[in-house]
């Protein structure tokens, strides 16, 4: 088997092409966008809040229940995934990272903070670009949680093992219209109270895919400095807030 | 490391005697953000663009200058993943070193471990060289010291070094700026005028990082308002 040049394996496993590149990195990304959801985490003053699609488009929903299908995941009582992309890969991470983040409560007698989590599932996806035998996997996750002494905070990990904090991101296939639009909002850094953050967040999602939800089509999760616990939005709440923006305009 | 199956290294001789991958882990390196490193009379500085994808990044989360031990520093210019894995296990040698001696590993060696392990990743079975050059600034008994190690796990003493996207104007500059009893304030200022050459718009405290080390041997990250003070003497 020759592997002078590299020639062809830089596209089936993570090893450098010529000009420097991991292409199974950029794919993994495409894969994160052809799952066909899109993603968006706000930070306001005092909270977070995270929405993305429920329904999504290549799902036969007729005889689907809705109600198992679910994107957004508690890790601890007080930390939330949400996960962009391929839902199995999802399932795996987020299966590590609750073991993760059990194990650090065990260990050091407190729970795992927010940017120590996210930190462990980028370095995660470090080694899966730097090791042929696992593929990058295709999932953008966005964690958020409450610090202690950071306040609210909300990370994007992706699979090329970057991780930041962000004021608000997005994910997913309109993810550049989204970080567009929220660039916008975001420009003078507003600190957006608890229902302004939740409104931004799913007016962001309705304007980039432009259309207006009902409560049953998105996923909103939320947490807040007053009970620090992430918890998912239910049907009713998700609808006063559609309300309230509907009424906005 | 890794599985059985791939019990090959990824990283084999071309043709001509080239070893392609770490090439291509050069060019990598060559396309991230431009970093550099100047060794003064009494201490050491070292600097980087912080450049991030956009407004909505909290930048305070981001910090590319990592301390090793307290008196050694380290900044890159490359893929940020590797560089943290690098950073991680770096610390972790220091400390080896610290349990076995009871004294702080002096910066020659901290450089050739951390090398070691780069060399590593370029002749292991089934994985990919580290997309990374480091600049390791310390100050020990041997006085201040700047060292770069490349993708290659090869490091060299420098007295002034710059990589990433703009290091060969950024190389020129510091060839014309550097003098051998140069000190670290001025050290400072020559850092940020190379950073500022190669700089796309404009740069200010937010959207550079500085590292320090004086004879005190404590290796300090400058916050942003001690940046200001020095872009505005530079000014």
């Amino acid at each position: 088997m020759s592997r002078g040049t590299g020639a062809g394996y830089d596209r089936h496993i993570t090893i450098f092409s010529p000009e420097g590149r991991l292409y199974q990195v950029e794919y993994a990304f495409k894969a994160v966008k052809s799952a066909g959801a899109t993603s968006i985490g706000v930070r306001g003053k005092d909270c977070v809040c995270v929405v993305t699609q429920k329904k999504v488009p290549c799902v036969q929903d007729k005889l689907l229940d809705q109600t198992s299908v679910t994107h957004l995941f508690p890790i601890t009582k007080f930390i939330g995934l949400l996960a962009t992309g391929l839902t199995a890969d999802a399932r795996s991470l987020v299966y590590q990272a609750r073991n993760e983040a059990a194990e650090f409560r065990f260990k050091w007698g407190y729970e795992i903070p927010v940017d120590v989590l996210a930190k462990w599932i980028a370095d995660k996806a470090q080694v899966y670009t730097q090791h042929a035998y696992m593929r990058p996997l295709g999932v953008v996750a966005m964690v958020l949680g409450y610090d202690e002494e950071k306040n609210a905070q909300l990370f994007k990990c992706d699979p090329a093992g970057h991780f930041f904090g962000h004021k608000a991101t997005s994910a997913g296939l309109k993810e550049q219209e989204a970080i567009n639009f929220l660039e916008k909002k975001m420009k003078d850094d507003p600190q957006f109270t608890y229902d302004e953050t939740v409104q931004i967040a799913i007016s962001a999602l309705q304007s980039v895919l432009q259309e207006d939800f009902k409560a049953t089509e998105i996923e909103v999760g939320v947490v807040r400095k007053e009970d620090r616990v992430f918890r998912a939005l239910t049907t009713e709440e998700i609808d006063q807030h559609l309300t309230a923006i509907s009424e906005r305009d | 490391m890794g599985d059985s199956q791939y019990s090959f290294s990824l990283t084999t001789f071309s043709p001509s005697g080239k070893l392609v991958q770490i090439e291509h882990a050069l060019t990598a390196v060559g396309s991230g953000q431009t970093s550099l490193g100047i060794k003064a009379s009494n201490g050491v500085v070292i600097a980087t663009e912080k450049k991030l994808p956009s407004i909505l990044v909290d930048e305070t989360s981001v910090q590319k200058i990592q301390a090793l031990t307290p008196n050694i520093g380290v900044v890159y210019s490359g893929m940020g993943p590797d560089f943290r894995v690098l950073v991680r296990k770096s610390r972790k040698q220091a400390q080896q070193y610290y349990r076995l001696y009871k004294e702080h590993i002096p910066v020659t060696q901290l450089v050739r471990e951390t090398a070691a392990v780069m060399q590593e990743f370029t002749q292991s079975g089934g994985v990919r060289p580290f997309g990374v050059s480091l600049l390791i600034a310390g100050y020990d008994d041997n006085g201040p010291q700047l060292y770069q190690v490349d993708p290659s796990g090869s490091y060299f003493s420098w007295k002034a070094s710059a990589m990433g996207k703009n290091v060969s104007n950024a190389k020129t500059f510091l060839e014309k700026r550097y003098t051998e009893d140069m000190e670290l304030d001025d050290a400072i200022h020559t850092a940020i005028l190379t950073l500022k050459e190669g700089y796309e718009g404009q740069i200010s405290s937010n959207n550079i990082e500085i590292g320090v080390i004086r004879s005190d041997r404590e290796f300090r990250v400058l916050s942003p308002a001690e940046i200001k003070d020095f872009l505005e003497e530079v000014e």
